[in-house]
């Protein structure tokens, strides 16, 4: 009963399993093999020393399995308009017997054919876009379309959305080839905002850029804020917004020690108040009156102090510098 | 040389320990992956042994692909040490079969492991082996794993030349 049911297991398989009587010694049987197989000959063979025949245990392999037959390669029966990205949907090691391209890959002699593409373990080895072909890309695009929503029709200028939108928000994310996901470095979050978008005075915008020191680049006027001492991105998040609130507010506040502020800490060259006017009244009131000054040569005089001081000296400011002193002294030179 | 000294105050008595160790004269010889010729010139070459390590990525390509080496790319050690283990563990349970070196490839959390196999054993035989090695790989390495193999009749399809 049992063997029956061996027997059909193993059609299905086409496996054959003989039963053979195994013995190390050479038995009688295995003479008349022997005797079997020289019948072609008119003479038999006498060997003097026998060597080992194949039925010994050490020739023998375990279960000589008849080997299936290999289908040929499935690149063979492709059809030319077929569905590549069916046949290659994700990404996968280099298989020969699926893709219908003879490709070859190695470096041989000039004048020998390098290797092809069956048993190449280099074109499995580098990465291949198979998975990506155009078609393929235009169907992800497309199943990708409906989570996707519009720009926004009035947001077509820079500065419309620099308007609506003043503070912009960086933050990085990292990928691994790993089992773990996490990387320190995607907790930073990087605050930028445009010191024109906040309206600040002149004593706010001064107190505002004494407090934050470096993180301001006046060429773009750009105030920088970089978070990271939180172990969250949404913390360091919540932190830099909380520090614009506060440098914003602050900036605004008038402390009373800020009436000392002297000549020296001025951040720049102001004429109001200046030694320079100081000297200008005391020159003009004991100068001989020849011509009374007229005020617009002391504002003009004040104007070109000032850019002197705070642009430096180029040849412009100092021509300038020297037609209104000109001007104040009365000298035609 | 390692000399321990107390104090002479104490009553210890000093005793000195010296360890030395023996250079020889530097032999700068390279032999890492490269086979000698033998004389009879029938010693069968994959690709790969016949490109000494200095034609790696000139003439040959890496067998094992991940971040680890890029820049600030995490984790290179463990993933190294994981590399080694699986190649032992494919050699050893695909006993005898593996005609190339095994390709390990990371994509995210997934490790795609290739290589060449020889038609040594039956089909289905190879399936098991596929499940088993899958199943037990992603349980030991914690993440996806995926072999993707080719086989061939034998060995001789993926030798190169003969040195």
């Amino acid at each position: 009963m049992s063997a029956i049911v061996n027997l059909r297991v193993f059609r299905n398989f086409q496996q054959f399993v003989s039963f053979r009587p195994i013995s190390n010694y050479p038995t009688s049987l295995n003479k008349n093999a022997e005797v079997q197989n020289v019948e072609d000959d008119d003479f038999r063979a006498l060997e003097l020393r026998p060597n080992k025949s194949n039925n010994m245990r050490g020739n023998r392999r375990k279960t000589a399995y008849k080997k299936t037959p290999v289908h040929p390669p499935r690149s063979n029966k492709m059809p030319v308009d077929q569905d590549w990205p069916s046949v290659w949907p994700v990404a996968r090691v280099f298989h020969p017997a699926s893709v219908p391209l003879p490709l070859h890959q190695g470096w041989v002699e000039p004048g020998i054919t390098p290797p092809g593409k069956f048993a190449n373990a280099e074109l499995m080895k580098i990465p291949n876009f198979l998975h990506l072909t155009p078609p393929a890309i235009e169907r992800q695009c497309a199943a990708l379309k409906k989570f996707c929503t519009e720009w926004p029709k009035e947001l077509d200028t820079d500065e419309k959305i620099d308007h609506h939108f003043p503070i912009q928000i960086t933050t990085s994310d990292y990928l691994h080839s790993s089992p773990t996901i996490r990387d320190a470095r995607a907790r930073i979050v990087t605050l930028q905002v445009k010191l024109s978008t906040l309206h600040l005075n002149s004593h706010a915008k001064d107190k505002l850029l004494r407090l934050v020191k470096e993180r301001y680049d006046p060429i773009t006027d750009i105030l920088t804020i970089v978070s990271e001492r939180c172990p969250l991105r949404k913390q360091n998040l919540d932190y830099a917004m909380y520090l614009l609130n506060v440098l914003v507010s602050e900036s605004w506040k008038t402390e009373p020690w800020e009436n000392e502020k002297s000549e020296a800490d001025m951040e720049k060259y102001v004429w109001e108040g200046s030694q320079s006017q100081r000297t200008l009244q005391q020159l003009l009131e004991r100068m001989p009156d020849k011509a009374p000054v007229l005020p617009e040569d002391i504002e003009q005089y004040s104007t070109n102090v000032t850019r002197f001081h705070n642009e430096g000296e180029t040849t412009e400011n100092v021509n300038t510098y020297k037609e209104s002193v000109k001007k104040l002294l009365g000298l035609n030179a | 040389m390692l000399r321990l000294t107390a104090s002479i105050t104490s009553s210890n008595i000093i005793v000195p320990q010296l360890r030395q160790f023996h250079a020889s004269a530097v032999c700068c010889k390279l032999q890492s992956g490269r086979y000698k010729i033998t004389p009879k010139r029938d010693r069968p070459l994959t690709y790969e042994m016949a490109n000494p390590p200095y034609y790696i990525a000139h003439r040959k390509s890496w067998n094992s692909w991940d971040t680890t080496s890029l820049l600030d790319g995490q984790r290179a050690a463990e993933t190294s040490v994981e590399d080694v283990f699986i190649r032992r563990f494919m050699t050893g349970t695909w006993h005898d079969l593996f005609c190339s070196e095994i390709i390990i490839k990371r994509q995210h959390n997934l490790i795609r492991i290739a290589g060449i196999l020889r038609q040594g054993i039956p089909s289905r035989k190879m399936y098991f082996l596929i499940g088993y090695s899958e199943e037990l790989l992603a349980n030991w390495l914690q993440c996806p794993v995926k072999l993707e193999l080719q086989t061939v009749e034998n060995k001789e399809a993926t030798v190169f030349k003969h040195i």
